[in-house]
Order: structure tokens, then sequence, then C-alpha cells
């Protein structure tokens, strides 16, 4: 590896070097204005055609540029106005240029699809993109709520701030099968394990375009990836230059159901500056300041080990009752066998007789009284992003980039238990050279998980500080006791659970008091390592990756593009995430691909690839890509793919060692053998085991699971060019799928007995399903051009996990139906000043499967909406805008927040 | 112009407006609910009671007790044993040494009540036949040991909240509370269920070792426990379980009379042995038995072990309370403490007879011997402690008199 690289950095060192000298003569200066409303437009492309020569017009519209002789002939474009080209002979004589803004649709250009520039109209596989534009005119508070309403786009929302987009099933708060990349960085937390792009990546200024591609894409992207990918870039500052600013204010939870009304702040700020055509940079701030959604689901859930369910009751009427939002009541005992039957036996033999009668003789099951989550969670949400790069244009065709991402966020986050991150941070920090024909990243992701905690935990333990759940005076003696006494006296089962209760949470204290923040403080603060519930996560990701096109030497035969990447993760929680005590935890990946494309008799183009990856822990794997693409006519293809995409399992799902209310979740590296004995202590399938039979887990090596997928797809213009259609099917196969398994091992070290279900040691071990998986589905999308700038479209979606066996839970989480419409005018009004859009999204209801909580959710409908006025003079922006208009409040997963209605007015200055 | 704006805004409005429509509700998460337990119905224990004609006298000292409250609280559920206005009256004339005879109209009864028994004496008595939750014959056992079902009545409340005196109702051989035959029952009421009883059943005052400590024809089994007893750690003293609330005792006590003569027997047989003469060891036989000191006689420690006897002692002990209207009425055998030693032991054979409605006649056998013990039964049905042979109820268990030594081998 080390040779790879060192003669890797030597070749791009020789292309660095090979400058050309330029004699700069002639001044060309000008400014391109939209021949429709006049106003200036910026980062608009001049170059020199028949080279690789140009600059951009900054945000006044002006460019300047130097040639060495007369005439030459100037191609100015910009996405969404029609390409000009000017002559110039005499560069005194230059005038202004007028640019048409263009209503041609799916003109746009698309990288991600096969790694090089294409026309999104030529892509061979399903792909979405949304522009800068698009996201100025979306009806939507954050540019990454605009991947909501694109095809075949689920989208699971913990919180305000954390939001997790995928495709075509699978999904969850924190999904590890999709694949979130900020300007080519992974942006997942290497020790979460879940992207974070919505609260640390590009801030909304920043965002040049959005690309997704639906549906397997490892071939291109590596492991990960299984389902989509989501590619984000940012606005380079040659480009985009000058400062702009975007003010957003808002309110939320205008009806008080789930706290007063407060307020929304969104601010940003970006100033880009060249400060010659070799040198430019750009610094970006934002900040998000809300009351965040609650989750408010307090309906009672029976907890199992793979699979709980919501059931009848509440606190009133279950002893028992453990509510999904409610936290501290996961502490539940049998009284009966455990303080009961003790008492029946010795103390009082004369009641041995009523006790037995007790609940019919059933187990009586009573769990401790919990806090809301609105009482123990911060209710204020803020995200901060800071983010810089320098750009240096080494040659002409290499442009040199140091950048950094910085982040800090507290918002809520549902994996296994609802986790509080608070102050979470992450940096990406990263090297880049650009060539035409070339490139070079390294690029470090720096994790700190701040003051992250397990929620439910954190109020477990409390309960615990106050008055501890055992012991002959603890909270369930007192309860039992008082129990029997209240029965003793003629009280209603009911009654006398009631009277227990009241009798047990003596002391106990309101989450407003001292007392409560205290000692809560105390836990939360506290590592888990040392019975707390603090996470102290600081694992990095360090990731070296070159990509050569060699199409320039290839081009005979085929285009053809290489690359290799290497990543490093030090996984370091100081054993509270990992099993990690005893020191950090490096895991090496390595990767490489190979990529060709040709086209044949004009009509087909056909790409393979194929791609190699091998991971320290795992056996190497390849994985191969095949497309193909038919040009029926102009604007007009079918695509036809086969990709493979697979996973590695996830650092959590090697290393972890995390115990989660009554469950200890590890991970699959061969080390938990031999720390958990297997050996001498095996493991036993928990659910068998609760159903009476003894069946014996033979831990199985981990291996990477993966998919093969077929799609099918048309994208064409229709209608003279004003509507545009996007139709694919899909069919996937997983095998290896990754899942979890809840595992008992005996308690005393002896042969296991029945006994354990309750006192044995809980594992949930990860493990692959030996059984196929299935999934298929459609989307099909059109957008169509009305007179006078008005646009309507519509997409659908359906997604279908098929072949599941019985018992299985594949946690698909994806609605059968889904649609998005979409009406709005880009400029309308007298001067075309004033735009609109509305966006209906409905989803169908489907059951929700959860590590945290499983049930079924309603559809769902979401109405969005803004109205915006242009001011040309300033180049901004005011908007009037909602979303969830309606304020009809929906949860996407279940132990969700329940989002309700967004209003927010809008400034934005110098926006382009 | 004019018409273009119209149109843009009319197509917008349009747009919104059916947008609007179609988002107008999302439906909440759904419930799970669990169907409603029916309402229920009637009058509440008190009222149903005061409006029963038969219950009046029992009313009548429900009231003196206080308890009316409590048992018309419709937040709590009870069962109550009710001695109807019959069985009243023959308690308040036994109550009263015979001053208000039978047949005294019941406005002389009431006024008894009302004068002369005290209230804690009728709280006594009706928190002693008011047990918590509905207890229907259905969720009666008819199983041999009874079911030992709390009531109301806390003895000592400072020693605990929780300690109860128990009752111990069975639907073997009929429907009975303790040894009293209940007359109609499951009759309902909004808070509870009613059963009548024969007779009042009063709560036991006393501890079955003060009974043996105190009946001058138990004296020989008194001495045998104390013999028992002797060179025994504390906690497995005989006496202390028949002296604790918690036990739950059947006291098969051998009269005095049954004592000397198996042990007459027993030292004779033992002296012939060593070679007296029959009469020599008669005659010594005869004078060594004939005091309860027998047991403390240093000179039959030998013979008499403390072991011995407490094994012939605890061999007259059941660990669960059995009044004769328990007894099967088919032989059957049953264990005793001795298998707590001996845990093969085969017990001993119960049988009762039955008459109207009392058990006529009932007895025991030990395994070794030849004939079976008879219980003295009460001269008169229901004759309470001190003066009764038979069903003698105290705090901890029930003592019947028998007239064998029962010999476990």
């Amino acid at each position: 590896m080390r040779k790879v690289t060192s003669h890797l950095v030597a070749f791009l060192l020789t292309n660095l070097f090979t400058v050309t000298a330029f004699a700069q003569e002639i001044s060309i200066s000008g400014n391109v204005k939209n021949s429709n409303t006049n106003e200036a437009t910026g980062a608009v492309s001049v170059s020199i055609k028949g080279t690789t020569e140009g600059t951009f017009t900054d945000d006044k519209g002006n460019f300047k540029l130097s040639v060495k002789s007369l005439p030459v002939t100037l191609l100015i474009s910009s996405v969404g106005y029609e390409l000009k080209e000017i002559t110039v002979n005499n560069a005194s004589q230059f005038s202004d240029v007028k640019l048409k803004p263009s209503s041609a649709l799916g003109q746009e250009i698309v990288v991600s699809a096969s790694r090089v520039p294409q026309k999104i109209m030529e892509s061979p596989v399903s792909i979405e993109r949304v522009s800068a534009a698009a996201i100025r005119t979306a009806p939507a508070a954050s540019f990454y709520d605009v991947v909501t309403s694109l095809k075949g786009v689920d989208v699971t929302t913990s919180s305000l701030t954390f939001k997790t987009p995928t495709t075509r099933g699978f999904n969850s708060s924190g999904n590890t099968r999709f694949n979130q990349l900020v300007d080519g960085m992974d942006n997942m937390a290497p020790g979460l394990n879940f992207s974070v792009a919505s609260i640390i990546g590009l801030s909304e200024l920043d965002v040049d375009n959005m690309e997704l591609l639906s549906g397997a894409s490892s071939a291109l992207y590596g492991p990960g990836g299984m389902n989509g990918t989501l590619l984000m870039t940012s606005k380079n500052p040659f480009k985009y230059q000058g400062f702009s600013f975007l003010v957003k204010v808002g309110m939320m939870h205008t009806d008080g159901r789930q706290r007063d009304l407060s307020a929304y702040n969104n601010w940003n700020v970006r100033w880009a500056k060249k400060i010659s055509e070799k040198f430019a940079f750009k610094i970006n701030m934002e900040l998000i300041s809300a009351k965040d959604w609650q989750g408010t689901d307090y309906r009672n859930y029976a907890r199992a080990a793979t699979n709980g369910a919501v059931k009848a009751g509440d606190r009133q009427s279950d002893p028992n009752y453990d509510g999904i939002n409610v936290y501290g009541d996961e502490t539940t005992a049998e009284i009966r066998s455990a303080v009961l039957n003790a008492i029946g036996a010795s103390a009082a033999p004369f009641l041995k007789n009523f006790i037995d009668t007790l609940n019919g003789g059933r187990a009586i099951n009573v769990s401790r009284t919990g806090y809301t989550e609105k009482e123990v969670t911060n209710p204020n949400t803020v995200n901060y992003k800071l983010a810089g790069s320098l750009h240096y244009k080494v040659t002409s065709n290499t442009e040199a980039v140091l950048a950094a991402y910085w982040g800090t966020g507290s918002t809520v986050y549902t994996g296994s238990e609802r986790y509080s991150l608070k102050d979470f941070k992450m940096g990406q920090y990263k090297f880049e050279l650009n060539n035409k024909n070339w490139s070079f990243r390294a690029y470090t992701t720096q994790e700190n998980a701040g003051e992250s905690y397990n929620t439910t935990v954190a109020t477990r333990l409390f309960n615990e500080t106050w008055k501890p759940s055992g012991g002959a005076t603890g909270w369930f003696s007192q309860y039992a006791q008082t129990y029997l006494g209240a029965r003793l006296n003629g009280l209603s089962d009911p009654d006398a659970h009631t009277a227990a209760r009241a009798t047990a949470d003596v002391g106990r204290p309101l989450a407003s008091s001292e007392q409560f923040k205290k000692a809560y403080d105390g836990i939360r603060k506290k590592p888990i390592s040392q019975g707390g519930a603090l996470l102290l996560d600081k694992s990095d990701l360090y990731s070296v990756e070159g990509n050569y096109n060699l199409t320039h030497i290839t081009k005979a035969f085929a285009d053809v593009i290489v690359g290799v990447n290497y990543k490093k993760y030090v996984l370091n929680s100081e054993g509270t995430l990992f099993a990690d005590s005893a020191g950090t935890i490096g895991i090496g990946e390595f990767g490489a691909y190979l990529q060709a494309s040709r086209k044949l008799m004009d009509r087909i183009s056909i790409t393979a690839s194929g791609r190699y990856d091998k991971n320290q822990n795992f056996k190497g794997r390849f994985t191969p890509r095949a497309t193909l693409l038919f040009k029926v006519k102009e604007n007009n293809n079918i695509r036809l793919s086969y990709q493979t995409a697979y996973r590695f399992p996830s650092n959590q799902q090697q290393y972890i060692n995390l115990g989660v209310g009554s469950v200890r979740l590890i991970g699959g590296n061969e080390g938990f053998a031999t720390l958990f004995n297997f050996a001498g202590n095996p493991l036993y399938d928990f659910e068998d085991l609760r159903k009476g039979n003894f069946n014996k887990v033979n831990v199985q090596q981990l291996k990477p699971e993966s998919l093969s997928s077929f799609e099918i797809g048309y994208k064409g213009l229709l209608m003279q060019s004003k509507m545009l259609v996007d139709l694919y099917g899909y069919f996937g196969q997983y095998q290896d799928f990754l899942g979890r398994r809840v595992t008992v091992q005996s308690n005393s070290g002896g042969p296991i007995a029945l006994s354990d279900t309750s006192l044995g040691n809980r594992l949930s071990i990860p493990v692959n399903s030996t059984d196929k998986v299935k999934t298929y589905g459609f989307g099909l999308s059109f957008d169509y051009r009305l007179p006078r700038n008005f646009t309507i479209g519509a997409n659908a979606a359906s997604d279908i996990l098929t072949d599941v066996p019985t018992n299985f839970v594949a946690y698909f989480n994806a609605p059968k139906y889904k649609v998005n419409a979409s009406f709005g005018n880009s400029g309308f009004g007298k001067a075309k000043r004033l735009g609109f859009n509305i966006n209906y999204r409905w989803t169908q209801g489907f059951l929700y499967q959860g590590d945290f909580a499983t049930g079924n959710l309603p559809d769902v409908q979401t109405l969005d909406a803004q109205i915006s006025l242009k001011l040309p003079s300033t180049k901004s922006i005011l908007k009037l805008g909602a979303n969830n208009l309606l304020n009809q409040y929906y949860y996407n997963a279940i132990g969700n927040s329940q989002i309700g209605g967004l209003y927010y007015l809008s400034f934005g200055y110098n926006i382009y | 112009m004019k018409y273009n704006i119209n149109s843009i805004k009319i197509s917008f409005l349009l747009a919104f407006s059916a947008m609007t429509i179609l988002a107008s509700c999302n439906k909440d998460l759904e419930q799970i609910t669990s169907p409603a337990a029916p309402e229920a119905t009637g009058s509440v224990l008190g009222d149903t009671l005061k409006a029963s004609a038969n219950d009046s006298l029992y009313y009548r000292l429900i009231i003196k007790s206080g308890l009316l409250p409590t048992i018309n609280n419709k937040t709590t559920t009870f069962t109550m044993f009710v001695p109807d206005n019959n069985a009243m009256r023959i308690f308040i004339n036994a109550a009263s040494g015979g001053l208000v005879p039978l047949n005294a109209p019941d406005a002389v009864f009431s006024g008894f009540i009302t004068a002369n028994i005290p209230a804690a004496t009728a709280a006594g008595i009706v928190s002693y036949n008011v047990c918590p939750q509905a207890l229907t014959t259905a969720s009666i056992p008819n199983s041999f040991p009874n079911f030992q079902y709390p009531s109301i009545l806390n003895p000592a409340p400072a020693l605990s909240a929780l300690l109860r005196l128990t009752t111990f109702p069975t639907t073997r051989n009929g429907a009975w509370l303790n040894n009293v035959p209940i007359t109609a029952v499951n009759l309902g009421a909004y808070n509870g269920v009613i059963h009548h009883t024969a007779f009042v059943v009063t709560p036991p005052q006393r501890y079955l070792w003060d009974r043996i400590n105190s009946d001058a024809g138990l004296t020989y089994l008194k001495a045998a426990i104390i013999r028992a007893d002797s060179g025994t750690a504390a906690p497995g003293f005989l006496q202390g379980a028949l002296l604790n609330i918690g036990a739950n005792l059947t006291v098969f006590a051998p009269t005095d009379a049954a004592f000397q003569a198996t042990l007459t027997g027993a030292i004779y047989q033992a002296l012939v042995a060593m070679g007296v003469p029959p009469a020599t060891a008669l005659a010594q036989a005869t004078a060594l038995a004939s005091s309860p000191t027998v047991f403390s006689n240093p000179a039959l420690y030998s013979v008499l072990t403390a072991q011995t006897v407490k094994g012939i002692v605890v061999y007259h002990l059941l660990g669960s309370r059995a009044f004769t209207n328990n007894f099967p009425t088919t032989t059957t055998s049953y264990r005793t403490l001795l298998n707590s030693a001996v845990p093969t032991h085969p017990g001993i054979d119960l049988t009762a007879v039955f008459g109207v409605p009392f058990v006529s006649s009932a007895t025991v056998k030990g395994i070794a011997n030849a004939t079976a013990a008879s219980v003295v039964i009460n001269a008169s049905p229901l004759t309470p402690d001190p003066s009764g042979t038979s069903d003698q109820h105290y705090l901890n268990g029930v003592l019947h008199k028998i007239n064998q030594v029962l010999l476990p081998q």
C-alpha cells in the first residue's frame, strides 16, 4: 500500500509542476445580464472556444479574461440559460452580453452517475439532481429537505435537524446502507456510523448541487451505498463569488401541542472571493436554533428481543407500562417472584394463598415510573456549521483545494434507544487536486460525540439514584408491599397498583426540580464505562484516493477511468461504545476500480466497471457493474443496468460493546468470542428459550452483505420538449443480509436454564441471514412546463420487499407507494418577480421496524409551500414559506419526533 | 394581461385548495385498546344487607362495629360472611348467658347488640368475617389442606400492616367457613359478594400453646412438648411454633388418659424386657406414668429422649388447619410435621362421619397403632375455646382432643 501511495504522489507531482507559462497580453472584460429581467448574472462560465481557459462572472455579472491574441470566440453558458457564442475582434469594443433564459428541460449536467460529466438525459442509471436554483425556489426550510420530494426517496426524521434519507427501502434513523458524500468525502460519523450531512456538512448558501443515485452504487463509490448515494457539492469560489447572506426566521409549535410557540432561526453567511485568476477562497457559516420537535408517542410498548409491539394500556391501567417516548420505565420486575413469594414463604405465610390468587395467579409485572422525553431532553436544538476553503490554480488545468468543514450540533437521534446528541462535533478536512484528467484527494473525518448520551439509559440510572430498584427497602419492595397491603384492604387491582406506585414514588423528584437536574447531569456526564450514560466517541477516519481518466490515451477503443482509495478508521470510544477500553481500534480498507465505456453505432453507449475492495477484517470483494444506454431518438433514452453493491459490516457491527436496556449489543469481531467466552458459556437463541426450546447458536464469522440489482429505465422529453418523463423499474436480491439476533448466555456460567430468560446475559450479536430477500419497485415522474413560467410535476414510486422468511425482521421500512406533486412558478406578475411553489407529498402507511420500537405508521400527507419576491437590484429574495403548512403532525418512524408545521420568512441577499 | 393575472390567480387558488383538501388530515398513530371491564351493578354491601330483612341483626352489629363505611366503599371489594338473623339470635342468646331468650322479639336482640356488645367485639367479629376481594364459591377450592384466606382483621397493626387473621373457607363436604356451615352463597352486591353462615364465626383469641399450657386435661402433652424442646435451639422450639401467629397447625392432642395408658404400656414392656417380674413392672410402670413428670424423670431420659418425644409430638401435628368438617369421609393419609424429618413417612389416616350438619365422629390413626384414635367430639356443636374438645380454633391453628397417642412406628 505504501508503495502504491508513493507512486501516486510522484505521479501527481509530475503533473503539478508541468506548468505552462502564459503570456497574457489582451484583456477582455464584460458584464452578463439576464435578457428577461436585465439583472446581472453571476457564476456564468465564460470560456475561450477550443481551449481549457476561461473564467466566471462575479456576483455583479462582471468578468475579465486575458487572451494572447484576437480574434477569439467566447462560449458564454450557465445552467438555465441558452448557450451564447460571441466572436471578439476588438477587446475595447466588446459590449455587455445578454443571456436568454432557457426553458428546456433535462439539460442539466450530472457527474456522479458515471464519474464523468454527462447530460442527465444520458445517464445510464437513475439519477436525480437538485440545483442551487431549485433549492432557491423550493418550498423547504432547509436545503436538505428538498431531497424528500425527489422520486423514490424516504426520509426518517429523528428530530428537526436530524434527517436520514434513503431510496429503495431499508431506512432507519441511522442508515448504513445509503452513502452521503460531501464534496467527495464520506460524511458518515466513523464511530456512530451514520451520515450526519443534515447537521454537519454544507451550509445552504454553499450548495451548488445535490445528486441522488437511487439503488446500488458501490461499484462507483465503494462499500456501502447498497440503496443509494447522495452526493452534495459545494460552490467553487472561482465561480460563485461575493458576499451573500440568508436569514430565515420562523416559528414552530404554533398550536402549543408539544410546547409553547417558539422561534426558528436559520442564519447563513457566505463570502467567496477570487483574489486573482489563480487564487480564491470562501468562508461559510450557518446557525440553526430552535426548540425541537418531540417524541410524544406515549403508547404502551411490549418490548421483546427483536420484534416488540404497541399494546393496550397506559400508566394508569398497566402497572408494567412502558411508554415509547417515556424513559426509565424500561426497568421492570415481576413482583410476585421478586418480592411477594418471599413474603408468603417466610414473613407472612398466612398470606401465601392470598398472594397466589393475586392477578389470577399470573405474573405481576411492574415497571418503574418514567419520565417523558419532553422532561428529560434539552428542548433546544442548535446546529452551527463553519467551513472554508482555499483554491489555488496550479495550472489552468489543475486546481488545488484545501478545505475544512466543521460543525457542532445538539439534536436527538434514534438508534436502539433515543440518544441526545449534545455538543456533537465533527470536522472534515481535505486536500484535493483536480485536474481535467485526474484527481487526488486526502481527507480526514474527526468525530467527537461531545456530551452525547443515551437518554433511556440515563433516565433509568437516574431512577436508581433517587431510589434503588432492588433491596429490602428498594422501589420494587416498597411497591410490592404496598400493593399487597392495598389488596388486603379490599382495593381493586388497579387501585392497589396506583396506591403502590404512589408509595414507591414518594420522594421522586420532579423533572423540573434542581435535585433532578443535578443528579441527571451527573449521570449523563459520566462515561458509560463508569456506570453513566455518556458516550466518549472520538473516532476518526483517514482517507486517500485518486482517479485517473485515461480517455485521452484510450479513446480509440473506450473511455477508461481508473481509481484507488485507502481508508483507515481509528475507533476511539474509551470503552463507552466499542470494545476499545484497552486502546483504539484501527480498521483498514483498500479499494480500486476500473471503468470503461464506449459508444456503439451512435445510439448505444455501454459501460462496464469493476471494483475490488478489501477490509482488513474481511475477504476481498469484487463488484461488477454494467450499463447500457439506448438512444431511441434525441432526448429519449432507454437505460439498462446491472449493478452490484455490498457493504462490510459497519464499525459498530464489528466492534460495538454497548449495554442498552436489558440487552448488550456486541460486535461480530472474533475477539468477542473470547471476551464473552462463547466456548465455555455458549449462546442460545433468546426467543426460542422463551418458548422453552434450547437452540444453541453457533456464532459464524461475519461476511459483508451484498445486493445484485437490475434496472430498466426511460428518460425522455415529450410533447414538444415541454414534458420530461422519467421512469424506472428495478429488481434486487440481498444476500448475507446483516441483521442482529438476540442470544442469551447462562448467568452463572453453568448450563443454560429457562430462568436465564430473565437472569441470563442477553447478547445481541450481528449475523448474516442465510435467507435471501428480494426487493422490486418502480418510480415514475413527469415535469411539465406550462405557459408563463408555470411548472407542474408529479412523481410516484413503489418499493416492495418479498420472499421474507417468517419471523425475519428485515427493517425494510418503506411505504409501498408514495407520491409527490408540485406546482410552481419561477417568475410571474408584472416584472416576473413573484414566484411560488407548492409541494404535496403522500406516503402510504407501513409497518415500521426499528430496534427502538416497531409499529404501524399511518398514511402521511404533507403540504409545503412558499411564495417569494425577487428584488433584482440587490439580487435578493424575500420568501414566505411553510414546511407542513397545515400543521398536520406526523411521524415517519415509531418513537421519533412528531413533526408539525414550520413557518418562516427568509431574506436572502446576493443569492444566485 | 388582466386575463393572464386572473388565470394565474385562479390556477394558483385551484391548485392550492386541491392540495389543501388532499392534505387535510393525518391520522394519529393507531391506539390499541383493551375491552372495558363490565360495570358493576347493584347496591353496596352494607345497603344490600340493610335491605335484607333476614340480615337486620347482623346489620345492627355492623353499625355497632363502625365498619359500615368500610363495606360501603365503592372502591373496595369484599367478601362478607354474614350470619342470618337466626344465627345472630343463637349468638346473642349465648352472649347474654341466656338472658335474651331465643324467642325474644328482634327488637330485644337489636337492643342487646346496641347496648351490650362492645364496639371492639363487634368490630372483631365483623372484620373477621370480611375478606378482601370477591370470593365466590367457584374460587374456593375443595381440596385439602384448607384455603387460608386473610380477613381484614389485623390483630396487631403496630407489628405489621400486613398482619391478618385468616379464615378457612372450603367447599369440601359442603360449603364451610372454618367449622361453620355456609347456608347461602354468592349473593351479589356492587362491591362484593355475600355468603350466609348458619352461626356466627368468631375470631380466635388465643394461641394453641395457651390452650395446651392451661388445659388440665392436656398436662402430658404439655410436658411432652417441653421435653421435646429440651436441648433444641430456639428456632426449632415446638412451643415457639405453637405461640407463633405465622404458624398454621392442627394439633391432635392426646388426652392425659391416653398418654398415661400409652406410657404405662411402654414402660411396662421395657421393664419386663429388662427382667422385672410382670406384676412389679406393672406397678412401677403405672407409678412412673401416673404424672406428667414422667417426661422430666431423669431415670427415663434414656428411654424418653428429647428426640423420641419430639418425634411422637410432631406426629400429632399437621402443617395446615383441619377442622373436622375438612376430614375426608373415606380414610385418607396425610403427612404430619414428622415428614420434615422423615420425608417418606406415610403419615396418619383421617376419617370423618357426618351427621347433620356437623361431624358426628372422626378418627385419626397412627401407622403403629392397632386401632384408630377417636376425636373427642364436642358435647354440643361449636363449643368454643376453652371448653370444647374438637374444632378448637386458635390464632395459629386448630386443636382436637383424641383418645390415643399416635404411634409413628
